[in-house]
Order: structure tokens, then sequence, then C-alpha cells
């Protein structure tokens, strides 16, 4: 006879998550960004600030994708379109009312929000692969849709184009309080911030253990009373909301937004940045995010083609893959984890 | 109390369950038969995994065949399944309360249910710990502990014992006796080790190739030699 709990034992602790509370998490996440964000407006200007603004678009969009993948197990491959309809609605809303800043990116969210729902209800009860090449496609008719009519530039009728020679173009104003490059890029991290810190209150609230509960099991799911395509749908929702603010803040940092930017194979990439930086903390899609502009930029600065940092990404992917599927954010989480628990059992004893 | 009437499950040509029926009426009740039986089958079909070709099935007075598993969970239907699906990301006390989102009627239901439950299974003080970081048993005590949220009336275990050792199958076997007692729910038990079974249900269900081989007191069921000869191995 064996005593109880010597059956398939795991190392026991008494927290795991290295005693570190949500209150705590919430903190680092608010120190974090605000830091790294405080350092960059400083030290940076030019080529590198529109560089960073664009890098915390992508870190949003990174973050829906890893709401869908870390908590659903989703692949959507169309968070970069979603970005382009978020844009298109922030504009076409601005040049027809011209309301506050704050209002466009309310507008540019709650419609991509719609849209990826709309897009994403068909393929609820579809996972893995197929549900990859649905998102894909979908990816894809958007760049053609956006190919043929352009985002609207302030001229006439509903999809507010211009004539052939673009003079009569108006361009998207930005917030009064951040017109400079350096206060847009603070505004932008402001959002960001907020934006990390919706995600987290989902994933530590209802919504977040109900996802739990599908990823690990739709039966079981539906067996806790869990309605399965409410919540994939709400997450698809959320994620579209994310990506469509991401949109209004690149068509605020622009003042404009070109369809050749949307490509569906950038969807492609943002997943990859998104499996490099971790899809579980929120670390990793603000890592990822970074990365995954920052790269090019540092390329492009050093006068080589910036495809080459297709490269780095095609080996990063596969040594996250092989040796690292926590990313690099849950690397740093995990360290940064066993560290405070060590310094909180050395002040307990 | 489970009501299954002429249940025909039909898989092309194959019939896990043929023509079915039965009524649970004993608190706690066994469900047995040789692997393929159709004993998960029969869970499956209870909790509307499987839609069935023929037949009715009701929980008291309400008939399940049309409600969707989540309106199951609502009137009271619970099970747990063969593999144990804790969430390992979640604490103790996150994946009972992951089920109480949704069926308890109030958050300070929700808050009396979970901390009832915790101290019924006995992993209080061990609620804060990540489902990844506990045993097997404890896992399967979180599995029983979702059960016994927001009423339940007729809960499915689906061989809760699977992987336990003698001394936890003990603790499991003391557990499952209190259930109907202390939470007013029916245990329709399936497992595969005739000691737990014998000591623990009053009546046994035993199913061999989709159809009834036999059914009543739990002893004189498993005395049975056409019951010994098909699921036992012995005359």
């Amino acid at each position: 006879m064996t005593e109880i709990g010597k059956t398939a034992t795991l190392p026991l602790a008494a927290r795991p998550m290295g005693g570190v509370t949500p209150t705590l998490r919430v903190v680092s996440m608010v120190g974090v960004i605000a830091i790294i964000s405080g350092i960059i407006a400083i030290t940076s200007g030019g080529y590198w600030l529109s560089n960073f603004t664009q890098a915390y678009c992508m870190c949003l969009t990174l973050l829906g994708c890893a709401l869908l993948y870390g908590q659903l197990g989703l692949v959507s491959l169309c968070q970069w379109a979603l970005v382009g309809v978020g844009g298109w609605i922030s504009l076409r809303v601005y040049h027809y009312i011209h309301p506050p800043f704050f209002i466009t990116i309310l507008a540019g969210g709650v419609g991509a929000s719609a849209i990826g729902m709309i897009w994403g209800l068909p393929a609820l009860r579809m996972r893995g692969l197929y549900l990859a090449l649905v998102t894909l496609m979908l990816a894809g008719a958007f760049q053609v849709a956006i190919t043929v009519t352009s985002f609207p530039v302030g001229g006439p009728g509903f999809l507010g184009q211009v004539g052939a020679s673009g003079n009569d173009r108006v361009m998207m104003a930005r917030p009064v309080f951040a017109s400079s490059d350096t206060g847009y890029f603070l505004f932008v991290a402001f959002v960001t911030l907020l934006c990390f810190l919706l995600i987290e209150l989902h994933r530590r609230t209802k919504p977040g253990r109900a996802w739990a509960l599908i990823r690990k099991s739709e039966q079981m799911a539906m067996a806790s009373g869990v309605k399965v395509v409410f919540y994939k749908a709400w997450a698809f929702a959320l994620a579209g909301f994310i990506a469509g603010v991401a949109g209004a803040l690149l068509a605020g940092l622009f003042g404009q937004l070109d369809a050749s930017a949307f490509a569906p194979t950038d969807s492609i990439m943002i997943f990859i940045g998104m499996l490099l930086g971790g899809p579980n903390v929120w670390l990793g899609s603000f890592l990822g995010g970074l990365l995954t502009r920052f790269i090019p930029a540092l390329l492009i600065d050093f006068n080589v083609n910036a495809n080459v940092s297709l490269l780095f990404f095609g080996a990063a992917l596969m040594q996250a893959l092989t040796v690292a599927p926590e990313g690099i954010g849950g690397q740093l989480t995990g360290l940064a984890e066993r560290i405070f628990n060590k310094f909180s059992a050395r002040r307990a004893s | 109390m489970i009501k299954i009437e002429s249940l025909t499950v039909q898989f092309g040509g194959v019939r896990p369950l043929d023509a079915l029926d039965g009524e649970f009426r004993a608190p706690i009740c066994g469900l047995i038969g040789p692997n393929g039986a159709g004993k998960t089958t029969l869970l499956n079909v209870l909790s509307g995994f499987v839609t069935p070709a023929k037949g009715a099935v009701h929980l008291d007075s309400v008939a399940l065949r049309r409600l969707s598993p989540p309106r199951r969970v609502a009137a009271g239907l619970r099970r747990t399944f063969q593999q144990e699906l804790v969430v390992d990301e979640l604490s103790a006390r996150e994946n009972i309360q992951a089920i109480a989102d949704h069926i308890s009627a109030s958050r300070r239901d929700a808050e009396e249910e979970i901390e009832r439950a915790l101290i019924f299974v006995e992993l209080k003080g061990r609620e804060n710990v990540l489902g990844r970081s506990l045993n097997l048993y404890e896992r399967r005590m979180i599995e029983i502990g979702k059960t016994l949220i927001g009423k339940p009336k007729a809960i499915l275990l689906d061989e809760p014992g699977a992987g336990l050792n003698d001394t936890e199958t003990d603790r499991l076997r003391r557990i499952l006796l209190q259930i109907p007692e202390r939470f007013g729910a029916q245990l329709i038990l399936i497992d595969h080790d005739a000691d737990l079974i014998a000591s623990v249900c009053v009546e046994t269900m035993v199913l061999d190739f989709g159809k009834l081989l036999a059914f009543g007191p739990t002893r004189a069921v498993l005395d049975d030699p056409v019951v010994r000869r098909a699921y036992l191995g012995t005359a």
C-alpha cells in the first residue's frame, strides 16, 4: 500500500507562479512598459521614434494573436488585415465627422472587432490548420479589396478617394496633446498599456477561465456549462478590437495608410513574432512586437535589405520551437519569478 | 434519477448502444462492462455529446435529448471524463471556479460552493497550487469538486479511480459514499475496479456489446455467472 499523493506526482510547490500575485504582475507590466517607453522617448528621434511607434502597434497586433493562440489554441492569420480594417474605419470616421482622437480609435477598434467576429463566426467550429487557412484567405481577400478601393483620404463618397494627382488628400490629424513625434509615441505607449491591461483583466477573470477550459477540452468546457461558441466569438471580438486600435494608431502616425502595407504574409510574420515572444505571457507579445519591427528597421539603418530579417526570424523560430516553446517572454518571466521566489523565501526565513 | 428508454446509438454499421432500457434509482449506481461495451457512449449520450438514433433519456422529469450540453449542466447534470482534464495553468480553486462562473446563482453562492467543495474533497490548503503541480489523486479530487458546484442532481463519473493506489482508492471510496447525502446528488459510476463498485454502488448496470446484460443490486449482479463470464472472465 502506498501513501496518498505518491502516484505520478509532479514536483510540488506552494505557489508555482512564484508567489507573484495578479497585482504584482500588473505593477510589473506597468513598470516595464513605462520604463522602456521612457527610455525610447528620451533617446530616440525621427526614424527610430517612428519605428518604435509602429513597433508598439505591432505589439498590439501580436497581443490579439497571442490571445487567440495562447488562450484558445486558435491560429488566426488575419490579424494584420484586421489592423487594416481598423485603420480604414478610423480614417473613414475621421474624414466624415472629425471626432476627438479617442473616438476615432474606439471606432477603429469596435469596427474591426465586429468584422473580426463576422470573419471568425464561420471559423469558430474549426481549429488548427483549417482555421489558419480560412483566416489567411480572409486576409488575402482584404488585401484584394483594399488594393482596389484604397484607404479614405478625405475625398467625396463612401470610399473617400480623390483625383489621380492626389493633391487634395487630407491627412488625419494627431491629437493636440500628442502632435509631436515624441508626444504621439508616448500616447501610443499609453494606449498600448491600456490594451495590455484589458487583456490581463480578461485572462484573470471569468472569460480567461472559460478560455482555459476550452483550450484543455471543448467537451469538458461544455460539460462545465461553458458556452463554447460565445466565448470563442468573444476572444475573436477582443483580438479584433485590439487590432483595430492598432490600425487607428498607425493611421494617426502617418496621417494616411497605404494599401500595399497590408499583405497577408505580414499576418504570418506576426504569428511567428508571437511564437518567438511567447504566447502565454504579456511580455511575450511586447518583446515579440518590438523584435518584429526592430530587426527590419535595424537592417535598413545599416543599408541591408530588410528581407534578410526573414532569415533571422526563420532561425529564431526553429530555435524557439525546439528548445524554448515558451518564447523569450516566457523565459524571462520564468527567470524573474524564480529570482522573486528566492528573495521571498530568504525574507520569509 | 436517470431514466433511459429504448436508447440506440448508431455509428455507421456499429451499434454501441442497442435498444437500452433502464432506470437508475439508487443514490449510487454502477455502470460496468468490458471494453467497448458502450459505457462511455452512454455517458456521452447523457451529457449531449452523442445524439442517439432512437430513444430518450430523462433526468428526473426533464427530457434531455433536445438540450445542449451547457443546458444539461444547468438542469443539474455533471460529469467527469476518463482522462483527467485539470487545467495546468489554473490553480485548484480556479479550476473549480471555472465551472462556478457559469452555474452558480450569484458570486456569493459561487464562493460558498467553491469553499464547500474544496473542504469536501480535502484540498483546502492546496487551493492556490497550480494544476500542473498537483498529483493525480489531487487532480481527480478537483474533477469531483467541480461536479459538486451548483446543486447537482446527477453526477456521472467515468473511471475516477483509474491510476490511483490502494490508499487513494480507499479515500476516494469514502468521499464518493458521502456525496448523495451531503450534496443530494445521484452518482453513476463507471470503473473497472470491481471492489470499488461492490463497496460503493447499491445498484449496478452491466453492458456488453451495447446491450443490457444485467441490472440490479450490485452484489447479486456481480455474483451472476453470466456477468462473471462476460465481464470478470470467470464463471
